[in-house]
Formats: structure tokens, C-alpha cells, sequence
């Protein structure tokens, strides 16, 4: 049977020199849903991403992800996980047909017919290079990597940042086609925070490398009424950072 | 900071404060020799080799780097089309003429200065009358012309490198046809003088077109070439692992230059077997000159091979290469299977075009001729066991430039890779001059010969015991498992064994004890550098 955490952090903490940049992180993430992951810049939350996707060591507590380090078990751990980063790293000098191509022999559970499918709907020529790509068109063709396989994790780091709005209605909805398969999880890190209220079950507040409130968004909201009113995921942030 | 001039010294000094630091060390060492040991009487004797490698090699290499700095060279592709000025700096509140003209200023100061200060401090051999003031003119002419061609937006992908190399090879002609037909100082002033202000028109139109943008499109000329590539069949077929599909990634991302250089290079090459086809002596210079391209170019290409982030300025492993569910052995073994590639796509050209061109040009049967001395002296197994071991060492050795830098590469970590740039060239530095003196040397030489195999014993013991501790540190952090650390060590094993019978075969034992040919076998299979590219990597992808 499954674990019911996707993701379990503890105690993580690390260090930049003299800056901290996660201080005793614990989190757990369970599977299914959306897991919004806000803060902003600087906060730690690419940090902690880069913990969960085993490109940082942990200095000091555990990261395990489907139960397994991804220090120690990369091919195990990366197989699973559907990964969008905030860098847009592409390499520029494929072309999207290559990229695909490439991209598939990783991960046996590539969907030929998804991934046309999404590249259609991004309307993404095959005989392009990368390197020509708009901005948005290459958030939209890492995207599409990150999702034909249909991952049991998605990891969606900065989606958003810099990208205009109907790029950004597109990954909104890669991560409602996403969760509407059942037991699969999305782990969502913005400073966007309206776009995170859309979609995300869970909440995570990070700051300054320490979490400061974690629950379901209900649950948030619920606890943040003033006169009556329920409080926007900004005002929420706004307060409890303010107080941190 | 009171303004944009400081502003933009500012900028150079701090970010190339090391290679100026480094620099300064270099002429304060030369200072000291002249100044102090020359002064007080004693005569240096300086043959050419030690004085190319104490200035001409050091001086050489400066200037490309100041070249590189004050052109923005280091930062940006060579190739693009683009303009190589820094586009942030574009928006400063300054004119295209500032712009242009400070970084040519400081360029063309330093690049003088240095002339001036290696003329002052530098050991000339007695019989050279050394110019004062062209050399710096000339100097400062190509760093000119550098920056304004390479701030220049280009019409065409890699333009920008062919005008750039014929027009810096033009100039370097004419000077050398005026040295030819000793002119005197004034006529190499007259030559020279107009460049710099020549170049600094160029570039402060290259820098304003750069500005608004303006970048001049050919590429719609090739259209119908582009379409008809576009129209060859693509690889549609399923890699069958990911194994091969990061080998294909490899070989795309750098696999092909090596090929492309040596092909490039091989028709200028075999072309001086046409001009020099009745001279024998030149006929097996040009053929060992071009039997050496492949590991040589190897040396340049390996810079790009090592990188772990190739095309970009940062050193660490991308997340899209970091995130592949690929194991860091995986990952290294991509890499090294490439490298084999590219060095047997590399040798197939130059074991190809060498027979062609002796044919062509009518200069085999010297080759031929050599060939029967061989068998003569030696008897023909013998002789073929030599060729095939001198080619394999020739193949190996390619591969082996492209490799062996692999494990500080693929650490990612900056103050390595750039530790070890200056660390082999100090040694380079040392070594060299040290070498001429120890071959002029009998008495040394007797005793290093004397010596040979416990020199040889300990570096042996020096490689193994490194062997040893990278295999546990690979163990431990199970990077590698047992049964692959178990199948590399046999096949080490056996290349060595291989090795060691084919030299004890070729070398009787008169001539060398076999123990020393095992040695040397041991030493010379890859083995220690080699097998730290995954704990490299591992330190990178994982930091």
C-alpha cells in the first residue's frame, strides 16, 4: 500500500555561508491535492525545493520523498517527480521534437498521445529550437516534460514569475488536469498568493527560512475573520509576516 | 565614484582583480631577476626555449586574456549575431562614444603598458635590438580592432569570428611584410598610428547600432538551405534507454567539435605535403604535425567537455541536467562514451585523409621507403606492433585530453576549476625551464636516469593509493556499485597487462628491465582522475 506522505521534511536546516537559509524545516506533505508553498523572494522556498528534488544535501536534519532520500536514490525519487523550474534551463539548442524525444526515454510512463496533446494545445512547433522560444513558450514546453509522463509529483517551482496571463492560465490548469487524477500530489511554490488561493488545499507560509503557518487554505481562512470578513491569503500573509 | 569612466575601470578592476593580481606578480618576478640578479653581474644564459617559455609564452597568453577582458569576450557567444557589449550597460545615462571609448581606453592602456613594462623587465637575448614604441601601437591596434569587431552586431551566425580573424591576421601580415623588408621604426608608426582611432569609430558605431537594438538579418537569404534541412528526415525513433539518450545529448551538446576542428584544420595541414613533396625531412614533419591535431585540438575541446553547465557562465550542473533520473555514474558514463566517439569520429578523418594526401601529392613512396627501413631494422611484427602501439597511444592520448579534466569540471565548484588553470600553469612555467635544464644537464640527467624506477615506483604508489581511496569514497557513497567497481578494476587489469606484454614484446630486456615497462604500463592507463568524475559530479548535483 502507498505511504500517505509524498513528501516528509524534518528538522531540515541549512546554511549559506552566514546567511540561514531553512531553519529546523518540518513539513509533510500528503498525498493528493495541492500543497501551496508561498513566501517571499528569498524566503527559502526554491531552497527547500531543491532539498525535496535532492540537488541540495541536507546539512542538518532528513528529506524523504515517496520514502526514499533523493541524495541517495536520485533515479528512484526523479523518476517520480514532474519538475518546473523557475530558471527555464532548457536546452536551446534542441528543437521542441528533440527535447521530447529526449525527455521520454527517462520515464516509461511517457504518454505520446498526452504529450501531442499538450503540445497542440501550447501550440508548440516541433522544428522550433528552444532557444527561439518566447518566454512563455518555453514555461509552456518545460510544462509539457514536466506533465506527459503524468507524474505522481509535480513540482511547479515559481511557475508564474514573469510570464503573462494566459501562460500562467495554462499552468493553473496543468495542475487542475493534475489533481483531477486521483492520488496524484502538486507541490506549488509562488509570491503570487491569489494564484496559489485558486488551487492549493494546503498552505505553507515561509519566511526568513522558518515556517510560519502551515494548515489547510479552510482552515486559514476560517481562523482569519475580521468583522465578520474572511481575510484574502495576502492580507493572512501580510499579517503573520508582520508578526514573525 | 564620480563618474561613468570610474565607473567602468571599476568594473574591470573587480571583476578581474585575480588574472591583474597575477599579472603584477609575473612582472614583479621579472623585475626582481633583472633588477636584482643582473645588476649585480651575474650573466644569465638564455638559449630561445627558456626565453619563449620564461616570456614569449606568459606574454602571449597575457594578452589574449586582456584581449578577452577589455573585448567583454569572456562573457557571451563568440558566435551570436548579436552585439558582444554588455546589453545591461546599454541603458547607463552615457553616449555610445563613452561607452565605446572608455573600455578602449583602458584596454589599449593596459595592453601598452604591458608591452612597455615586459620591454623593461624581460631577459632579451644580447643580439636582439628590441623596438620601443610599435610593438605597444600594434598591440594596442588588435586589442582595438578586437573590441570594435566584437562589439559589432553580425548579419550571420559566426561572422563575426571570420572577419574578426581575417581583418586581425591582415594587420599582423602587413607588419610582418614591413619587418620583412626592415622598416624602420617611424614607417611601423605610420603604418599602425591610424588603427586605433580607426577602430574606435567602428566600435562607436557598433555600440550605437547595438543600442537600439539594430541586428542585421541574412538569415532569410538561406532560407531555402534552412527549409531543406528542415525537410531531411529527424530521428523519430524511441531511444531505447535513457542511457542513449543522454549519450545523444552528449554527443549534440559537444561530441561533434573535436570532428568539425580536426576537419577543419586537416586540408591547411595536408596541403604542405603538395608544397613540400621533394623534401623528406618536411614530409614527416607535416605528417607528425598532423597525427598530433587530434590530441592538441583535444586539449581546447576538453574545456567545453568538463563544464558541467556548457553555455553558460556558472559552473554548477543545471537543474534541467541535475533533475534527469539518472544515476551520477550514468550521467559520467554519457560523458566518457561521447568522448570515445568524437576521438574515433576525430582519428577516422585523419586515418582517411593521410593516405589520400600522400597519394594526391605523390609522396608515398618516401612514406613507403620509411615504412621498408622499419621492417628492415626491426622485422615486420615488430614493426606493425610499433605503428599499431603508436597510434594507440595517439587515440588514447586524445581521449584522454578530453577526460582527464573531467573530475574538476564536474565539481562545478568555481575556485577549482580556476585553482587548477593556475596551478597547471605554474607548472607548465616550472617545469619547462626545468626540463631544458635537466636535458642539458648530464650529470642530473645520470642521476634521474639512475633513479628512474623509484621515481617511477613512487608515483605508482602515489596513483594507486589515490585509486584506492576514490574506489572506497565511490563504495561508500554507493555511487558505484560492487559489482561495477569489481568489472572497471579487472578491466584495468587487463589494458595494464596489455600494455605491459606489448612493450615487454616490442622492448627486450636488454634494453629496459620489465619491471620498469610495468610501471610504466600502470602509469600510463587512466585510472585515478578518471574514476573521481562521479564523486565530482555527486559533489555538484548534491551540494
Amino acid at each position: 500500500m502507498a505511504s500517505e506522505w509524498v513528501i516528509i521534511v524534518s528538522e531540515l536546516t541549512r546554511r549559506f555561508g552566514a546567511t540561514t537559509a531553512l531553519a529546523s524545516v518540518s513539513l509533510s506533505v500528503p498525498r493528493g491535492g495541492v500543497y501551496g508553498l508561498v513566501g517571499a523572494n528569498g524566503a527559502g522556498k526554491t531552497t527547500l525545493i531543491k532539498h525535496i528534488l535532492g540537488l541540495l544535501r541536507a546539512e542538518s536534519g532528513s528529506v524523504r520523498v515517496f520514502g526514499h532520500d533523493p541524495v541517495v536514490d536520485p533515479v528512484g525519487v526523479l523518476s517520480r517527480i514532474g519538475y518546473l523550474s523557475e530558471e527555464r534551463d532548457l536546452p536551446g539548442w534542441m528543437r521542441v521534437d528533440e527535447l521530447i524525444r529526449y525527455s521520454r526515454a527517462f520515464y516509461p510512463a511517457w504518454d505520446d498521445d498526452y504529450a501531442e496533446e499538450l503540445r497542440r494545445a501550447f501550440a508548440l512547433d516541433p522544428a522550433a529550437k528552444i532557444k527561439n522560444l518566447s518566454k512563455g513558450q518555453k514555461a509552456r514546453m518545460g510544462l509539457l516534460i514536466a506533465l506527459a509522463y503524468r507524474p505522481e509529483l509535480l513540482v511547479l517551482d515559481e511557475p508564474s514569475t514573469g510570464l503573462d496571463p494566459i501562460v500562467r492560465r495554462d499552468i493553473l490548469g496543468a495542475v487542475i488536469r493534475t489533481i483531477a487524477d486521483e492520488g496524484r500530489t502538486v507541490l506549488f511554490s509562488s509570491h503570487l498568493l491569489e494564484e496559489v488561493e485558486q488551487v492549493a488545499d494546503h498552505v505553507t507560509m515561509i519566511h526568513q527560512g522558518k515556517i510560519v503557518l502551515s494548515a489547510p487554505l479552510q482552515a486559514i481562512k476560517e481562523s482569519h475573520r475580521v468583522d465578520g470578513r474572511v481575510l484574502s491569503l495576502d492580507e493572512i500573509f501580510v499579517a503573520r509576516v508582520g508578526k514573525a | 565614484m564620480h563618474s561613468p569612466a570610474a565607473a567602468v575601470a571599476w568594473q574591470f578592476r573587480q571583476r578581474h582583480r585575480w588574472g591583474l593580481i597575477a599579472l603584477i606578480g609575473y612582472l614583479f618576478v621579472l623585475a626582481m631577476i633583472k633588477l636584482v640578479i643582473l645588476e649585480r653581474g651575474q650573466r644569465i644564459d638564455l638559449d630561445d626555449e627558456s626565453f619563449a617559455f620564461l616570456v614569449v609564452v606568459p606574454l602571449t597568453a597575457t594578452f589574449l586574456y586582456l584581449l578577452s577582458v577589455f573585448s567583454f569576450g569572456l562573457s557571451g557567444d563568440l558566435a551570436a549575431r548579436q552585439s558582444m557589449y554588455p546589453a545591461r550597460m546599454f541603458t547607463l545615462p552615457v553616449t555610445a562614444a563613452a561607452l565605446a571609448g572608455w573600455p578602449m581606453l583602458y584596454g589599449t592602456a593596459a595592453i601598452a603598458i604591458l608591452w612597455l613594462a615586459t620591454r623593461l623587465f624581460a631577459l632579451w637575448p644580447s643580439d636582439v635590438e628590441v623596438p620601443v614604441i610599435w610593438p605597444a601601437l600594434l598591440a594596442a591596434s588588435l586589442l582595438a580592432w578586437t573590441q570594435a569587431l566584437t562589439w559589432m552586431p553580425y548579419p550571420l551566425r559566426g561572422l563575426r569570428v571570420i572577419i574578426t580573424v581575417l581583418w586581425l591576421a591582415m594587420i599582423d601580415a602587413v607588419v610582418m611584410v614591413a619587418l620583412n623588408f626592415k622598416a624602420p621604426e617611424t614607417v611601423m608608426l605610420a603604418i599602425l598610428a591610424p588603427h586605433v582611432p580607426l577602430a574606435y569609430f567602428t566600435a562607436r558605431f557598433a555600440v550605437g547600432r547595438a543600442r537600439c537594438g539594430e541586428v542585421p538579418d541574412w538569415r532569410g537569404r538561406f532560407a531555402r538551405v534552412g527549409r531543406t534541412a528542415d525537410a531531411l528526415p529527424r530521428p523519430r525513433d524511441h531511444f531505447p534507454s535513457p542511457a542513449r539518450a543522454q549519450l545523444w545529448f552528449e554527443w549534440r551538446q559537444y561530441g561533434r567539435s573535436l570532428p568539425w576542428l580536426v576537419a577543419i584544420l586537416l586540408p591547411f595541414e595536408l596541403a604542405l605535403l603538395f608544397v613540400f613533396s621533394h623534401t623528406p625531412e618536411l614530409i614527416f614533419e607535416v605528417l607528425l604535425f598532423v597525427v598530433f591535431t587530434p590530441p592538441f585540438m583535444a586539449a581546447f575541446v576538453a574545456a567545453t567537455v568538463s563544464k558541467s553547465n556548457a553555455g553558460s557562465d556558472s559552473y554548477g550542473v543545471t537543474p534541467f541536467i541535475a533533475t534527469r533520473p539518472l544515476t551520477n555514474a550514468s550521467l559520467i558514463a554519457a560523458k566518457l562514451k561521447a568522448t570515445i566517439w568524437s576521438t574515433l569520429a576525430a582519428w577516422l578523418l585523419v586515418l582517411i585523409a593521410i593516405p589520400l594526401a600522400l597519394r594526391l601529392s605523390g609522396t608515398s613512396p618516401m612514406v613507403i621507403e620509411w615504412k621498408l627501413q622499419i621492417i628492415q631494422a626491426v622485422g615486420t611484427p615488430r614493426a606493425v606492433a610499433i605503428v599499431l602501439l603508436g597510434l594507440s597511444a595517439l587515440m588514447a592520448s586524445t581521449w584522454k585530453q578530453l577526460v582527464q579534466s573531467l573530475y574538476i569540471g564536474m565539481s562545478g565548484r568555481e575556485w577549482l576549476v580556476k585553482a587548477s588553470v593556475f596551478v597547471v600553469l605554474s607548472f607548465i612555467a616550472i617545469i619547462v625551464p626545468l626540463a631544458h635544464w635537466v636535458v642539458g644537464n648530464r650529470v642530473v640527467m645520470a642521476a634521474l636516469w639512475n633513479n628512474f624506477a623509484l621515481i617511477a615506483a613512487v608515483l605508482v604508489c602515489f596513483k594507486l593509493s589515490a585509486a584506492v581511496w576514490i574506489a572506497m569514497r565511490l563504495h561508500d557513497s554507493r555511487l558505484l556499485s560492487d559489482r561495477t567497481l569489481v568489472i572497471g578494476a579487472v578491466c584495468w587489469d587487463v589494458a595494464v597487462f596489455a600494455l605491459y606484454g606489448l612493450l615487454a614484446w616490442i622492448f627486450p630486456a636488454l634494453l629496459f628491465q620489465h619491471y620498469l615497462l610495468a610501471l610504466v604500463a600502470i602509469l600510463a592507463i587512466p585510472l585515478a582522475r578518471l574514476s573521481a568524475a562521479p564523486l565530482a559530479l555527486a559533489w555538484n548535483r548534491h551540494r
